[in-house]
């Protein structure tokens, strides 16, 4: 495994470690969905790196190039296509998280998750 | 290659895009919606079997390792398919026919929710690509949450952005476990990734390998609502339109099967996997029959119920023989089926009522004695009463368990459908047969006769698989032969 790409490799686990530290135990909602983005990206430049050939090309075959060569060469592009597809993906999903966080901050004034994301009969309690 | 078998993820898709386009001609609208919807069911019925190859391009021969591969998506087409799309295409046209009549403003967003759930689920279920799969699950999970969110009942919106929370927690570690397979294999295309593993290419004890499938497992018990998702999954339900259930637990039955029949694909050969599957099966059974006899809100009952009974299709699957699949897999095709019975039934209820707590109704059957007596059949058939269809998949379980040679899980089938029956006698004593309370006002409320149509249709299916499973059973068990 080359250097870099073990250097990828521990940023993504600590990605995902910090991000799912913030998603579990922050109470703000921002920073729960801050921590959801870090997992999300985490685990995209994990599959990044699973595609990273040292010395290796850009996988697109031009006109002339020896193909053989090119097969040696090149990096592996399914990971980049998969990560292309979870970016959009995740925004979209983050997306749809912000616009319901609006919603509920309008409604209850506050980011607090202990009082907007709680149980009904709780929730009566904080409202006094 | 069959170039039908896209078509079936199109259609819906394009509906939904179409209508969402052009929701403000309110009538055409209307009409474009309930022609699709009436194609879905039709498509898959009218399809022949086979495979599909995205931009043609056919298996290959690898000249250095001599196995073949594939480039490109696959969508694979069998009876399985079939029976489960043609399902999913059913209930979604009773869905939306209950809510085309329901209003007479309908909204764009809300079709286009309940379509694009529809193709998502119905692309699940066809491909043979580990990522297009979960590219498909997160556009199911958007569905879902808008369904939810979409509705007008109390606190929709937080219980739609909890689940979405866990849902982005679940849904990365699902996707390491596919970068993890990736890695191991160089391939996301999941005959190439069982064929890598059973020719021993893939050492199937490496960490690497017992990681993938952990956090893909995890994936899966979130996209199922089995323990710990049972509580949040069972809260969607509530939380949604009733038709919108309907559709909702659907869903979250065919994103099961789904994933679960990839992983045995792949992950068949490590004992711990099946350990696993009969675990938390067992644990949904218990935890979803025990929480539903606390209920006394009647949506969160049947919740919490279709949660016990995924443990079902679980335990079936768990228990790897040719027998107890397909056992699983009738048991999946009838929880779709009864349970959205049971919704659209309750729903009935709440349209008629007003109301969700059981303790504030009584005396229905006087006042709705059609509903009345669907909804008990219905739950009978959940229960497990013969000759429903709900009796023969549990009875297939509970011989499958025998002989196996887990008689203590047959045991355990028996109470936890004995269970289901005393929750839904009480919850129906207390709704239709107890005395009508003073304060429930009951005069000129009708049940919409589309809500009345669509229980009637999936009461005649009950009926059928129950006098004459081998209809299904047969087909699939050659399919299971298939992969085993």
């Amino acid at each position: 495994m080359a250097e870099v790409q073990l250097v990828i490799l521990f940023t993504s686990v600590a990605l995902v470690v910090i991000g799912l530290y913030s998603a579990i135990f922050l109470d703000n909602i921002i920073k729960k969905i801050i921590g959801i983005s870090f997992i999300e990206e985490g685990v995209n430049l994990f599959i990044v790196a699973i595609g990273y050939k040292a010395g290796g090309i850009v996988p697109i075959l031009m006109p002339g190039m020896d193909t053989t060569w090119f097969a040696s060469n090149a990096a592996y592009p399914l990971p980049f296509g998969l990560v292309l597809t979870s970016i959009v993906i995740g925004a979209s999903t983050l997306a749809v998280m912000l616009a319901l966080v609006m919603v509920l901050y309008r409604r209850y004034g506050t980011l607090s998750t202990k009082v907007m994301l709680a149980d009904t009969s709780k929730r009566e309690e904080y409202n006094e | 290659m069959n170039e039908i078998i896209p078509i079936m993820v199109i259609v819906p898709l394009m509906a939904a895009l179409l209508i969402s386009a052009f929701s403000k001609f309110n009538k055409v609208t209307k009409i474009f919606a309930f022609v699709v919807a009436l194609c879905l069911p039709l498509i898959p019925i009218l399809s022949n079997y086979g495979l599909h190859y995205f931009g043609g391009y056919q298996p290959m021969l690898d000249n250095v390792t001599g196995v073949m591969y594939h480039p490109a998506i696959t969508y694979s087409f069998t009876f399985l398919q079939q029976i489960f799309i043609a399902a999913i295409g059913l209930l979604t046209f009773l869905v939306i026919f209950i809510y085309l009549t329901k209003y007479k403003k309908v909204s764009g967003p809300y079709l286009f929710l309940l379509f694009l759930g529809t193709a998502a689920v119905t692309a699940m279920i066809l491909t043979d690509d580990i990522f297009h799969m979960f590219v498909f699950f997160e556009i199911l999970a958007l569905a879902q949450v808008g369904i939810v969110a979409a509705s007008s009942i109390d606190y929709s919106y937080e219980m739609a952005l909890k689940y979405m929370i866990l849902g982005s927690i679940g849904s990365p570690m699902m996707l390491l476990g596919i970068g993890f397979l990736l890695a191991l294999t160089g391939s996301v295309n999941v005959s190439d990734i069982a064929a890598a593993v059973h020719a021993g290419l893939v050492n199937a004890t490496s960490p690497v390998f017992l990681l993938s499938l952990a956090l893909i497992f995890f994936g899966w018990l979130y996209a199922s609502g089995l323990p710990p998702f049972h509580t949040i999954k069972s809260g969607i339900y509530s939380k949604a339109e009733p038709h919108g259930a309907a559709l909702l637990q659907s869903f979250t039955v065919i994103s099961m099967i789904s994933i679960v029949l990839i992983m045995f694909r792949i992950y068949a050969s490590l004992p711990i996997f099946e350990v696993l599957i009969v675990f938390f099966s067992i644990l949904a059974m218990i935890l979803g029959v025990s929480l539903a006899l606390t209920q006394t809100d009647f949506r969160r009952m049947i919740g919490f119920l279709a949660v016990g009974e995924l443990g079902f299709i679980g335990l079936g699957i768990g228990l790897g023989t040719n027998f107890s699949i397909t056992a699983g897999l009738f048991q999946a095709l009838n929880e779709i089926i009864i349970t959205a019975l049971l919704f659209i039934g309750f729903g009935a209820i709440v349209n008629a009522t007003n109301e969700v707590d059981t303790r504030k109704l009584g005396g229905l059957l006087a006042y709705h004695p059609k509903v009345s007596i669907m909804l008990l059949i219905g739950g009978l058939a959940m229960a497990g009463v013969p000759p429903l269809s709900g009796f023969q998949s549990k009875l297939m379980l509970v011989q499958a368990s025998l002989s196996c040679g887990y008689p203590e899980l047959s045991i355990l089938a028996i109470m936890v459908s004995i269970a289901t029956f005393v929750v839904f006698v009480k919850t129906y004593y207390t709704m239709f047969l107890k005395p009508k309370p003073n304060d429930l006002d009951l005069e000129n409320k009708e049940v919409p006769k589309a809500m009345i149509f669509a229980m009637g249709v999936l009461l005649v299916i009950v009926i059928l698989l129950g006098v004459f499973p081998d209809v299904v059973t047969s087909g699939i068990s050659n399919f299971v032969g298939g992969i085993l």
